[in-house]
């Protein structure tokens, strides 16, 4: 005898203290925040609350660049995903390249792409797309 | 074996909702207070020991997120999970690392938050051929086994309406703890709405969010940072069989509590526990549980919980005070609740108790229990 079905989960998270301010200025200001370590100096992206790798607590979150650095991608049939570096953080963001049918390179540079109505997710980022496009456009 | 002590514990403030903070950050708030408790860093801890109901917040990998609030980022860290009694045997998987010599220092901590998932889904995903049709439950699995003890030991609604007083009041000088009701009465719990014949809402316990953490330390490391190490004198853990209808899960039975306590006593030279224990810290999820663990742990004979509890012989001023905290009876973040209740019973032992503090507390037990009649005990004393 085999049994079958499934399950559904319910769920309600609190995202806690830096990561709700992260989430908030995205939506609201559409800027990007990182915080800083005390004890190693890095500035962790996205924002969050204590350092992971020491332990401390983080100071007052500074915004970071929406332009950055792919530092590494890969490209699946759902699209491209990226590592990217905002510029004035240490830490890496992982999100959509796009488009996803641009050539992509490690160092490459690129730019936060919002959208115009954001929820305060990390999708209001459609993604990351290469910096000349953007220039292009101002 | 090396000898280990507990030397700093922590805790968060519990409640039914604790949405200021997220999972990693609830988790971190107990783990600094217990190495602040013990005056250590990060950096001094060897090893983390997690304790979570993974199911419960419907996050796989619970450990990935919490693990970097426990400070667990470069170091040895693992969940244990064994239902209700994660938590003690987290504790016991402590002590058995730094007893091996294979650390000096491990960090335990516990959390769980019930506001953020859907608790009953977690307990529905039991057997799947046997039991999730047709079980109800924590709850209905206390109600079936609670009207046969009723019925066996002569126990009343009223002894167990005096436990749910007890836990209520004792934890209202309990800073920490999530249900307080300094004037509770047994009529208010009485009247109180029935949940599962005979169990009524305040004899159950709530759903808490909250975390607990406590540091774990050799002889050599207790001695150096702690002037009142609270020390392990034995521990012992029992599994049992997890069907419903197997006959020895029964409360009136508990064969695994009963084991687990007669095999601690045994190894720390108790013979009469209620004489000898100081403060007992005892995995209670219903009142008449507590009635029945009496019985099992030896605190009186079969048949004599309901006159221990009307006889105040288990109240803060009684001869062995059970559960000063206010107990899982009055806060239950079930990954966190056998933590606690260690951390509780080594908070005794280093006189740090505050208002729920039981005077000249030296030898104290800690028990867990999961719904599959799971069982964990501990002693610990102020002598190793
Ligand atoms: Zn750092």
């Amino acid at each position: 005898m085999i049994r079958e079905g499934s399950i559904h989960i319910p769920f309600t998270y609190a995202a806690g203290r830096a990561a709700s301010r992260f989430l908030v200025v995205l939506r609201d200001e559409g800027r990007i925040l990182g915080s800083p370590c005390p004890a190693c100096r890095r500035v962790l992206c996205p924002a969050r609350s204590f350092c992971p790798r020491c332990g401390e607590e983080t100071g007052e979150p500074v915004v970071v660049d929406p332009a950055g650095t792919v530092v590494s991608f890969t490209e699946t049939a759902a699209g491209v995903f990226g590592l990217v570096r905002p510029d004035g953080a240490d830490t890496a963001m992982l999100h959509r390249l796009l488009p996803a049918g641009a050539k992509w390179t490690i160092g490459a540079r690129v730019r936060a792409r919002l959208l115009p109505e954001r929820t305060g997710s990390i999708t209001d980022i459609e993604g990351f797309e290469p910096l000349e496009a953007t220039e292009d456009h101002a | 074996m090396r000898r280990v002590a507990i030397i700093g514990t922590g805790q968060t403030r519990h409640a039914r909702c604790r949405d200021d903070a997220s999972q990693p950050e609830l988790v971190r708030e107990a783990a600094a207070a217990a190495l602040a408790d013990a005056e250590l860093r990060p950096a001094d801890i060897d090893a983390v020991l997690l304790s979570n109901m993974e199911l419960f917040e419907g996050r796989a990998f619970p450990e990935l997120w919490a693990g970097e609030g426990a400070f667990a980022c470069g170091k040895p860290c693992m969940k244990v999970a064994t239902g209700g009694t994660s938590g003690t045997s987290a504790c016991i998987a402590a002590f058995h690392q730094v007893a091996s010599g294979l650390f000096d220092t491990a960090l335990v901590v516990g959390f769980e938050k019930h506001s953020e998932g859907h608790t009953q889904t977690g307990m529905a995903l039991t057997d799947p051929f046997w039991d999730r049709a047709v079980a109800s439950g924590a709850l209905g699995n206390f109600a079936l086994s609670i009207s046969e003890y009723m019925t066996e030991r002569g126990v009343t609604e009223r002894q167990a309406a005096l436990v749910a007083v007890k836990a209520r009041t004792n934890a209202a000088r309990n800073p920490h703890a999530h249900l307080k009701s300094p004037e509770v009465t047994v009529e208010e719990v009485l009247a109180s709405r029935m949940l599962a014949h005979p169990v009524r809402l305040f004899d159950m316990c709530p759903q808490s969010d909250g975390a607990c953490a406590m540091v774990v330390a050799s002889e050599e490391c207790a001695r150096r940072a702690c002037s009142r190490p609270a020390w392990v004198k034995a521990t012992a853990t029992r599994h049992e069989q997890p069907y419903l209808g197997d006959i020895d899960r029964r409360l009136c039975a508990m064969r695994t509590l009963r084991d687990a306590s007669r095999a601690v006593y045994a190894a720390a030279g108790i013979i009469d526990p209620l004489a000898e224990l100081d403060v007992a810290e005892i995995y209670e999820p219903v009142t008449y549980a507590e009635l029945a663990w009496y019985e099992a742990l030896g605190f009186c004979e079969d048949g004599g919980a309901g006159r221990l509890i009307e006889d105040g012989v288990t109240s803060m001023d009684g001869a062995l005070p059970v559960n000063p905290s206010g107990g899982v009876l009055s806060t239950n973040p079930v990954g966190a609740s056998g933590v606690i209740r260690v951390a509780e019973a080594a908070l005794q032992i280093h006189g740090r108790g505050g208002a729920r503090q039981v005077d000249g507390a030296r030898l104290a037990l800690a028990t867990g229990y999961g719904v599959y009649a799971w069982a964990d005990a501990v002693v610990l004393g102020a002598e190793p």
